[in-house]
């Protein structure tokens, strides 16, 4: 055990001082090369960024494109097949539309309902509340927590007898409903998921919009009150507008994180997969199957998906967004 | 007494919201804890027991040998600290480049690294994998650690760099003038005021870290050198797959989170200032 240990650190502390090294000769080079100072100095600096841009993105993002096209299973070379992973995907695979459907919809559901609740929070919190730090620090905890033993944590209390039925059950004997069985019922599985991402995601995104919300200037509230606004209007058509870019923000990291949703589903087991979202079955068919030109196959059709639903909210971001300082076109 | 009454209620119902709130980020806190004490007899009472009686502390320990789980905090503690210094020191690097060299192409390398942000790591899964399995390193901690050493996080650098912005530059020309290299300059004048913001970036890197899922899952085989967190996945799919043990699970869970808690705790006033600053100048 101690032999890997000391393996590691070894490689650890010769590839830091590669880094480094490297960057002494990028320096070294320009300056020979008679560039300004600030060239010099700004390449090398911004060096171990860039050699991780190509070697750990660009690289297994084509090399990943290539793999999709293959036939690959780690132990013989990948072979060509064309199009074939993409017409399995699409056309004859029966587990893949159900894991696009619950991706997508958890996605959809879950990343407005977070923001409405964030929002909400950091609205109560710029209420000139007593003891801000505290009820921040408070609402953040759920979001430092390990998504596994949260998992866990859910899963247990939504078992059949767990705690969220026992709370329940006086409205459920009221009504004579049987207790849900959440994550073993097929149907329920989505709202409990749901129900669960509602509880990590007050987080950070209630602190960057309350940031956002002290920074939102007085005079503009209350001039719209001495001309007579409601509260409601005041918050729809000035506090809104005004911290549209950090919503925005927020919005775009929610869906991608969203989309990629994988720990806490393999921490909870589902009946018939039902809870297999996308990100999961890319690493079953990849790492328990050992269909890497398949796996890679569908980690590009998910990106891809994520790129166009980033595209999509940017584009309408445009039209709604109000970034102050900027000039805008008229029409 | 017209305008004091409302504004009563609404102090009123605004507390009062925030209680309700706080209750539902609490009320599973309580009840992991309470699980984690409890006999499994008592794990599944109508009503249910919040304070377990009798209390088993034995929970703890038993949970602890059933599986090698000091082994499994070792190895968490040895991947997570190798990965969060080796981020700390590039992260601020690169982002005192970005932030304070005018040197040509600058802004096209800082807008690709701000797109990097949106590349979801999925796509990047398998070649990387591939990358580690022909170097032979698959089942070390190498994967997990090493990688950290070419600035892992675009949001990191973001947040330095925004960090960077506020200093004013008055200090380092003065420093300039003295004689003083970049290296210097960096370690004696930028470092020392940047602590908010490495403190910040050391607890979000330490928690990615320790509560990292996904990599280990991928990396490591052999159980000597899970970290805490596939104990707890095993320990979930063996052990108790016919009946489950929750308390002991809860046990585990709450030792899991301990250290994150008291990192945050103990850092908080930084930390949020910090999340500030790099998420609202932007």
């Amino acid at each position: 055990m101690l032999e890997a240990y000391s393996q590691t650190l070894t490689h650890w502390l010769l590839v830091g001082a590669a880094v480094i090294l490297l960057m002494l000769i990028t320096y070294a080079l320009l300056q020979a090369l008679k560039a300004r100072r600030a060239t010099a100095v700004g390449y090398a600096l911004v060096l171990p960024w860039v050699l991780g841009f190509v070697i750990w993105q660009v690289y297994p993002v084509l090399y990943s494109l290539y793999l999709a096209f293959t036939s690959y299973d780690v132990l013989t070379p990948p072979k060509w097949v064309g199009l074939a992973n993409f017409k399995t995907m699409f056309l004859d695979d029966p587990r893949f539309w159900p894991s696009v459907r619950l991706t997508l919809l958890y996605s959809f559901l879950s990343v407005p309902l977070g923001m409405i609740g964030a929002l909400g929070t950091a609205t109560l919190l710029a209420q000139d509340v007593k003891a801000v730090g505290f009820w921040r620090t408070l609402y953040y905890v759920p979001s430092i927590l390990p998504a596994a033993a949260t998992a866990l944590l859910w899963r247990f209390m939504f078992a059949g007898s767990g705690l969220l039925n026992s709370i329940l059950s006086p409205f459920l004997k009221l009504f004579n409903i049987a207790p849900p069985s959440w994550f073993a019922d097929e149907k329920l599985v989505l709202p409990s998921f749901l129900i669960m991402s509602f509880w990590g995601v007050f987080g950070s995104n209630t602190i960057i919009l309350l940031a956002s919300l002290k920074n939102v200037p007085k005079e503009l509230s209350e001039a719209a009150q001495v001309d007579g606004a409601s509260p409601w209007t005041r918050f729809i058509r000035i506090t809104v507008p005004m911290i549209s870019p950090s919503l925005f923000y927020v919005m775009i990291m929610g869906i991608i994180s969203a989309m990629q949703n994988f720990t806490a589903p393999l921490f909870i087991t589902t009946p018939g997969g039902a809870g297999t979202f996308l990100n999961v079955y890319i690493y079953q068919q990849g790492f328990t199957q050992f269909k890497m030109g398949y796996g890679a196959a569908l980690g590009w059709f998910l990106m891809v998906l994520i790129l166009l639903l980033t595209a999509v909210v940017w584009k309408f971001s445009a039209a709604y967004v109000y970034y102050e300082g900027e000039v805008r076109k008229e029409g | 007494m017209s305008t004091q009454l409302p504004r009563i209620a609404k102090t009123f119902v605004v507390y009062a919201l925030l209680i309700f709130g706080a209750s539902v980020v609490l009320v599973p806190l309580v009840w992991m804890l309470s699980t984690s004490l409890k006999g499994r007899q008592d794990l599944f009472t109508y009503p249910p027991q919040w304070i377990p009686r009798p209390m088993v502390f034995r929970n703890y320990i038993d949970a602890w040998k059933a599986l090698p789980f000091g082994h499994f905090f070792l190895n968490t503690l040895f991947i997570t600290v190798l990965a969060m210094l080796a981020e700390l020191f590039t992260t601020s690097i690169v982002a005192y480049g970005f932030a304070r060299f005018d040197f040509r192409g600058r802004n096209g390398l800082f807008t690709i690294l701000l797109a990097t942000m949106m590349l979801p790591a999925v796509v990047t899964l398998i070649p990387t994998f591939l990358i580690w399995r022909n170097l032979n390193l698959i089942d070390t901690f190498d994967p997990l650690t090493i990688g950290a050493w070419f600035a892992w996080g675009p949001a990191y650098i973001f947040m330095m760099r925004q960090f960077f912005l506020t200093i004013p530059r008055s200090m380092e020309e003065a420093a300039l003038i003295d004689g003083a290299n970049v290296f210097q300059i960096y370690w004696h004048i930028m470092l020392p005021m940047l602590r908010p913001a490495l403190l910040t970036i050391a607890v979000l890197s330490f928690q990615g870290n320790w509560n990292n899922f996904q990599a280990p899952l991928l990396y490591l085989n052999s159980m000597e050198k899970f970290p805490v967190v596939l104990g707890l996945k095993f320990f979930e799919q063996s052990l108790s797959k016919e009946a489950p043990m929750w308390n002991y699970m809860m046990a585990m869970s709450v030792v899991m989170a301990a250290p994150i808690l008291g990192l945050f705790f103990a850092a908080q006033r930084y930390f949020i200032e910090g999340l500030n600053v790099g998420a609202t100048k932007g």
